[in-house]
């Protein structure tokens, strides 16, 4: 099966379009045999991508679309047939700086975006987990952002258009690159967090915005993060338009360069990141800290590119987890959250010595976001069992709330035992039918989103 | 549909699916979902409903029924659905594009008793208010913490949120704050056999499809929505507004162009042309723009007070350097409202310029403002017809506005024409077809200068996936295929 899934596909592309057989191993999508793809496709065409994907429907291969392969393990399956990479697809199709707007194919990765538009004091701001060598495809893909959304929002709010070549192969341009369209229902935004599941977006149209003149990031430390929780949401809710209110716990981040700045690195932290004109980040900066003068521990200040150098850091924070979860409720609920996470400290600290050695949380407070991650989770038989049914419970828990619990990362154990995602609900039948309408041999990334 | 003995049966055109005549069975099933009071069958009252705001086309409902909550609204779609009747939700009846028009005929399902605030939630920075809401209801209902509710459609004294989201209307400040689905987080949706099911939600940060952004926009064609989450964002501390006279549209548009590219990102940027300031100033909506002036620009910027000043300086060096005759800076939130009251008021003034008014929506890329528009005044002057424009300049949505006479049928025809050809134009310079108003009825046949005929058909399909039977709103945005679905 393996080797006809291969000398197929070496029939129907470009030989360049193929990864290597020697380079498959980096592909791999779970432990075992099964978690090694038979082929890696790159094409650099979408109609050579289209031609792969109308022959993997109708031999029911199981496909699973990636950006630069940075992440194959997150959300499953991990028993796949062919790796679909869009890293030849990397080139900058557009882009017009007086139109605050650009094209280009979805392997383009955040750093090469930022070389074009650098130049001419433009960005997209946005942060996914994964930093500037992530591709812009898998963050809309993906529909996920980092602390920048606390003023700039997610990827479905950047997004213009995109192009999506279907599971059985059909190319579909949705959407453009005007910035305000209501022309037919908005694919575009179905696309964006779709995970996959629909199609392989090859190519993406994305507003940009002017870079902020001036850059301060000011964290504040003193006492346990139950201190300041109360704090954080109070900067949260301000009416300053702050870029990114982030609780840390503990602080610490590797090659951050915190330390040097009199940062105290093991325990908490709120970072507040203050972007605009000059003007702007100096009045925020004084009323921020008038508001803060009672109630401060200590407090550090990073400025211009060595704020800019600590955000990149901190794009980096789920790298190097055994276990990523994010867990979700209203913004008003964090404190909810953070004392559920006290549960899965009490399984790393019956994990690991010292107890609780290694967990790291990490809060959106602006938008009831907490992450944990668990750097080491245990080896053998038997040892992820009480992994298992807590998480179980804890997203039955969440759930109950009318929040979530989803696993960005894990074994695939773990994966297979939990799910990434928790239950679809009351909106499963419309997605089915979604996903029906868009795959319907139902070949990508199978099970994603309980599909 | 099966009609008992001596019922009329619900008479379907072979081509077009019109129900002409709807069954009083039909009827007594509706005044049991939600009382006779709130039916309305009577010839003359049902005239009220046969146009929105855009009535090139009218078409009584053969009745509207008027629910007060999601539980009433199931039942009438249940029975609809059951005798595969149309319907057609409506909100306030503002939209431009005839979306609310029961253009196949069917019942009309008007919201306007679904008026109720659910929830204000400062601490989350939501609402949960019922479809029926004001758009400026919303805002004021969130005012007493300190914020609002940020689109802000030009009708939104008069508009429901319920609208907002069949619509994915924009507005003035849209340029900075995003249009409705980025505000919208949740939805409790009635499907159109009568379901219903609630979609995403702001605590859940669903990792599901975005079916709330899906929904969004998607102009009464995939159910109803009831009940609808909303975010809200602080009130602007402060703002400064400028009001800059041209001589020409294409300076006007020029200052434009470069207040965007140094980097500044106004909260509005709103255009008048020439035909507009002499519509506006003859009209009772007088705003004192110079007659003369070749075009007005408005622009506004808000948050914190700190640094506004200096942006608002160098928007006005970029209207000088583009050629500015002059530009007066609003000193009182009275001046400021007088600097809008040209813009705000134009479509209202326009009425007096001739019987009729076709509104147009389309949306170029920024960068090509200057150039489309010429083109547009160019065809104006071929077809010899009479085109102002208002638009949202900061977002490339125009809206050039045909003034004519229907009962002449030469300028009619020669209205249809251009309008098609201006179409074209924006379409070909990297644009689209419809910005803010929707599709509707009125732009549907101009969906294929947009989208192949396999990308329609992915509509048709994403459209039966919430709606099989094709009874929810038919004979909108999507264009149906040769002879029927």
């Amino acid at each position: 099966m393996r080797h006809q899934i291969r000398s197929l596909l070496g029939t129907m592309v470009a030989p360049e379009a193929l990864v290597p057989d020697g380079e498959l191993e980096c592909w791999r999508t779970g432990q075992g045999q099964q978690g090694l793809p038979a082929a890696v496709l790159a094409p650099s065409t979408e109609e050579e991508l289209a031609r792969v994907l109308a022959r993997a429907s109708e031999e029911g291969w199981r496909v699973l679309p990636a950006g630069l392969g940075r992440w194959l393990e997150g959300g499953g399956p991990s028993d796949v047939s062919v790796v679909v990479s869009t890293r030849r697809m990397q080139e900058v199709h557009e882009y017009e700086p007086a139109n605050l707007t650009f094209t280009a194919g979805a392997g383009l990765s955040f750093s090469g975006l930022r070389k074009t538009t650098e130049p001419h004091g433009q960005w997209l701001p946005l942060d996914p987990p994964g930093g500037l060598v992530g591709s812009l495809g898998a963050a809309v893909a993906l529909g996920i952002g980092g602390p920048l959304r606390h003023l700039y929002g997610t990827p479905r709010d950047h997004v213009l258009g995109l192009t999506l070549v279907a599971g059985d192969g059909r190319i579909l341009r949705w959407g453009g690159r005007v910035v305000k369209n209501v022309a037919g229902f908005d694919v575009t935004r179905l696309s964006v967090g779709s995970w996959g599941s629909l199609g392989v977006v090859t190519s993406i149209s994305a507003r940009l915005f002017p870079i902020p003149e001036a850059e301060v990031t000011l964290i504040i430390q003193g006492g346990k993060v139950s201190v300041l929780l109360p704090l954080a949401r109070a900067m949260a809710l301000s009416s300053l338009p702050l870029a990114a209110v982030e609780l840390l716990d503990p602080l610490e981040l590797k090659g951050s360069g915190l330390a040097e700045v009199g940062a105290e690195p093991a325990g908490p932290g709120l970072v507040l990141r203050l972007l605009g004109s000059h003007a702007q980040v100096e009045e925020m900066e004084a009323r921020v800290r008038s508001d803060l003068s009672h109630e401060v521990g200590s407090l550090q200040r990073l400025e211009g590119e060595t704020s800019r150098a600590f955000h990149e850091t901190l794009n980096g924070w789920e790298e190097g987890a055994d276990l990523v979860a994010r867990l979700c409720l209203l913004p008003s609920e964090l404190g909810t959250l953070l004392d559920e996470a006290e549960e899965v400290r009490d399984l790393v600290s019956k994990a690991s010595s010292p107890p609780g050695a290694g967990m790291r949380l990490s809060a959106h407070v602006g938008a009831g976001v907490l992450r944990v991650a668990v750097p080491k989770l245990p080896e053998g038989d038997g040892g992820l069992d009480p992994w298992v049914s807590s998480l179980r419970s804890l997203r039955a828990r969440l759930e109950e709330r009318g929040g979530s619990l989803t696993l960005s990362s894990g074994p695939s154990a773990l994966l297979r035992e939990v799910g990434a995602w928790g239950a679809a609900g009351e909106e499963k039948a419309l997605m089915a039918g979604l996903k029906a309408e868009f795959d319907p041999q139902g070949i990508l990334a199978p099970g994603r989103l309980g599909l | 549909m099966v009609s008992s003995a001596g019922e009329p049966q619900i008479l379907l055109h072979p081509r077009s699916r019109v129900v002409n005549i709807l069954p009083s069975a039909v009827l007594q099933e509706l005044i049991l979902a939600v009382g006779s009071e709130w039916v309305i069958s009577d010839p003359d009252r049902l005239l009220v409903y046969e146009a929105d705001a855009q009535t090139a086309q009218k078409l009584a409902p053969q009745a509207v029924v008027l629910p007060s909550d999601t539980e009433e609204v199931s039942r009438v779609a249940r029975v609809l659905h059951r005798h595969g009747v149309p319907i057609v939700p409506r909100g306030a009846g503002t939209g431009l594009s005839g979306g609310a028009l029961a253009i196949e005929g069917g019942v009309v399902v008007g919201t306007s008793r679904m008026n109720r605030i659910l929830e204000v939630d400062p601490e989350n920075r939501r609402a949960v208010v019922q479809c029926g809401v004001l758009n400026t209801d919303l805002s004021a209902a969130a005012a007493p913490f300190g914020l609002h509710y940020a689109p802000d459609p030009s009708s939104q004294t008069a508009c429901t949120i319920g609208g907002n989201v069949a619509e994915n209307s924009g507005g003035p400040h849209c340029l900075k704050y995003g249009v409705t689905s980025r505000y919208i987080t949740g939805l409790r949706v009635v499907l159109p056999d009568g379901e219903t099911v609630w979609l995403g939600g702001q605590a859940r940060e669903a990792p599901s499809f975005d079916l709330v952004g899906l929904f969004v926009g998607s102009e009464g064609c995939f159910g109803l929505a009831t009940e609808v989450e909303v975010a809200l964002v602080p009130v602007p501390e402060a703002t400064r507004t400028l009001l800059a006279i041209f001589e020409t549209l294409g300076d006007a548009t020029r200052a434009v162009t470069s207040i965007i590219s140094v980097g500044l990102l106004p909260a509005a940027l709103e255009i008048v042309d020439q035909n507009t300031i002499k519509a506006v100033e003859a009209s009772i909506f007088a705003a004192g723009y110079p007659t003369d002036a070749g075009a007005a620009l408005v622009v506004e910027f808000d948050g914190i007070d700190a640094g506004l000043e200096l942006e608002a300086e160098e928007a006005a060096r970029c209207c000088e350097v583009a050629g500015a005759r002059g530009v007066r800076r609003a000193e009182s939130e009275e001046e400021r409202l007088a600097l809008w009251k040209g813009r705000k008021k134009a479509f209202g003034a326009m009425g007096r310029l001739a019987p009729d008014l076709l509104v147009q929506d389309a949306t170029v890329p920024r960068s090509r403002l200057t150039e489309v528009l010429a083109r547009i005044s160019e065809v104006a002057e071929r077809y010899d017809i009479q085109v102002a424009n208002v638009f949202h300049a900061g977002d490339g949505n125009l809206h050039p506005n045909i003034v004519f006479d229907r009962r002449d049928p030469d300028e009619t025809r020669r209205v249809e024409d251009a309008s098609k050809e201006i179409m074209r134009i924006c379409v070909d310079a990297g644009g689209t077809i419809t910005g803010e108003h929707g599709v509707g009825a009125d732009k549907r046949k101009y969906m294929p200068l947009v989208f192949s005929p396999q990308e329609l058909e992915v509509l048709r399909g994403v459209r039966g996936v919430f709606d099989p039977e094709g009874l929810c709103n038919p004979g909108k945005v999507v264009p149906e295929l040769e002879g029927g679905r």
